[in-house]
């Protein structure tokens, strides 16, 4: 059981990968885009235990960290989504008035989208990554927000489902 | 029920965390079994870019433009009546055209200069997950690329090779904010390091406190000693507003690219500097204003009132 689990949820997220990498670096979207696999990552951990959120933060931020255009080093996307999953797995998990409501899903993934941000930003400068400018960041940073808030309600549904799909023990517990 | 955690998910969340720091040890140490990886996922992805690339490219910047719509209000008033045949095949007629002027441009520029150059196609604008300013290309070590080799377009300078990967190649656009670059000053043959903002704007920064530079001067690239990182003579911007020097070091300003980073489709990585530095030869000719037609009026007098005889 455990290992079929892991095995789909791979698969799964490769394939948001894939889809990122190759679909969405296509179009040039205005006020800095968003990432399709940071938004179902986190989607994805809202809907787990803060165990399975933090694994899922590990994964998906080692593939964001193993994209050819990542410009930071290996690891700067993946320690950051562990704690952000995990706090997202972990809010969703202890208030029970938030269960059930896809609404507060959307905006705790969506504040977990720009808190991931603004960690990998700050992560960067203590790494010393060069990071730009203030407002270009700013503008980015809130650009993504925004989009999130628009694709999140899209994305919630389908990632509800195939997790449902894989972990269906753990709704009947 | 709250989540109070237990021992065992610290132990793992701590051991996720060891795990992450251990990876950015390795990779800022410099271990190659890391940039092994980063190759073999973009190995990974380069057949799926390629086929994105040529189902996306007519549309790729339509969400761009969404954020301009009250500009092009007008033209999508008047594309609304076109049928969808139509449309299609203009837009695919448009990539092309663009391309093949891209391309005209680009050997214009390396026949002047003679730059050895090797054409590419965009395949991939960068992720708009990080904050980094890149695309991929579509060629790489199959046709002999390696790292630091300058990028051009047919407007100037488009950046660097970052990283080669068997059938691509990631280059960092002069735009990116860790982007620096060596420039001379067209004509005055001044001196400076230009520096990448994350937008199409770049701040130059003179070396010596003595000179100065004004709106409008031309900057070229310095080049590098065996033509690596940048090969000399190709034209980086145009400088659009020139700081006051009273109480700086040295003298900056803020620097226009003549290439339009956000659109590039066609570009071409120099793979062998000229033997003799272009100088000024690649300068970008000034536009030449159109003569406005006048139409003079002149006030002329009416015809004089022939006198009707009276009877």
């Amino acid at each position: 059981m455990y290992t079929r689990r892991v095995a789909y949820s791979t698969i799964t997220f490769l394939a948001v990968f894939i889809i990122q990498e190759s679909l969405f670096t296509q179009i040039r979207f205005p006020w800095g885009g968003f990432s399709l696999l940071l938004i179902f990552a986190l989607c994805w951990a809202a809907l787990s235990t803060p165990e399975i959120g933090a694994i899922t933060g590990f994964g998906a931020g080692l593939l964001l960290d193993l994209a050819p255009s990542s410009g930071g080093p290996v690891g700067q996307w993946t320690l950051v989504l562990i704690l952000v999953s995990f706090g997202v797995a972990f809010l969703r998990y202890g208030d029970e008035s938030l269960r059930g409501n896809p609404l507060s899903v959307v905006l705790i993934v969506t504040v977990g989208v720009i808190v991931t941000l603004i960690g990998y930003l700050l992560l960067g400068a203590l790494l010393g990554v060069e990071l730009g400018t203030t407002s270009e960041l700013l503008k980015s940073i809130l650009g993504n927000g925004l989009w999130t808030l628009v694709v999140a309600p899209f994305v919630l549904p389908i990632a509800s489902r195939i997790h449902r799909g894989i972990f269906e023990t753990r709704e009947s517990q | 029920m709250r989540y109070g955690g237990n021992n065992r998910s610290r132990l793992l969340l701590v051991t996720l965390i060891v795990t992450s720091l251990f990876f950015i040890t390795l990779n800022l140490r410099g271990v190659q079994v890391m940039t092994g990886v980063r190759n073999g996922t973009q190995g990974i992805l380069a057949p799926f870019q390629r086929a994105a690339s040529t189902a996306f490219s007519p549309v790729g910047n339509f969400f761009a433009d969404i954020s301009h719509l009250g500009r092009t209000k007008a033209q999508l008033k008047s594309l609304e009546n076109q049928n969808a045949i139509l449309r299609t095949q203009l837009l695919n007629r448009k990539n092309v055209d663009s391309e093949i002027k891209q391309l005209k441009s680009i050997l214009n520029l390396a026949g002047i200069a003679g730059y050895k150059i090797v054409n590419a196609k965009v395949i991939s604008q960068g992720s708009s997950s990080g904050f980094t300013q890149t695309v991929t290309i579509d060629i790489g070590r199959n046709m002999h690329l390696t790292r630091d080799m300058t990028v051009i377009c047919g407007q100037g300078l488009v950046g660097v090779v970052k990283a080669v990967y068997p059938t691509t190649a990631l280059v960092m656009l002069a735009s990116d904010p860790a982007f620096r670059i060596g420039v001379r000053v067209a004509g005055s043959q001044e001196i400076g390091i230009l520096a990448g903002q994350g937008t199409d704007q770049a701040v130059l920064q003179l070396l010596d406190s003595q000179s100065s530079v004004q709106s409008g001067d031309v900057l070229l690239a310095l080049g590098s000693q065996g033509g690596k990182p940048f090969v000399p003579g190709v034209p980086v911007g145009e400088v659009t507003f020139a700081s006051d020097l009273a109480g700086g070091v040295s003298q900056t300003a803020e620097v226009k690219y003549y290439s339009h980073l956000n659109a590039l489709s066609v570009v071409a990585v120099v793979l062998q500097p000229p033997a003799s530095d272009p100088r000024d030869a690649l300068i970008p000719p000034k536009p030449i204003p159109k003569p406005i037609p006048t139409v003079t009026i002149f006030a002329s007098p009416p015809a004089s009132p022939t006198p009707t005889p009276t009877k």
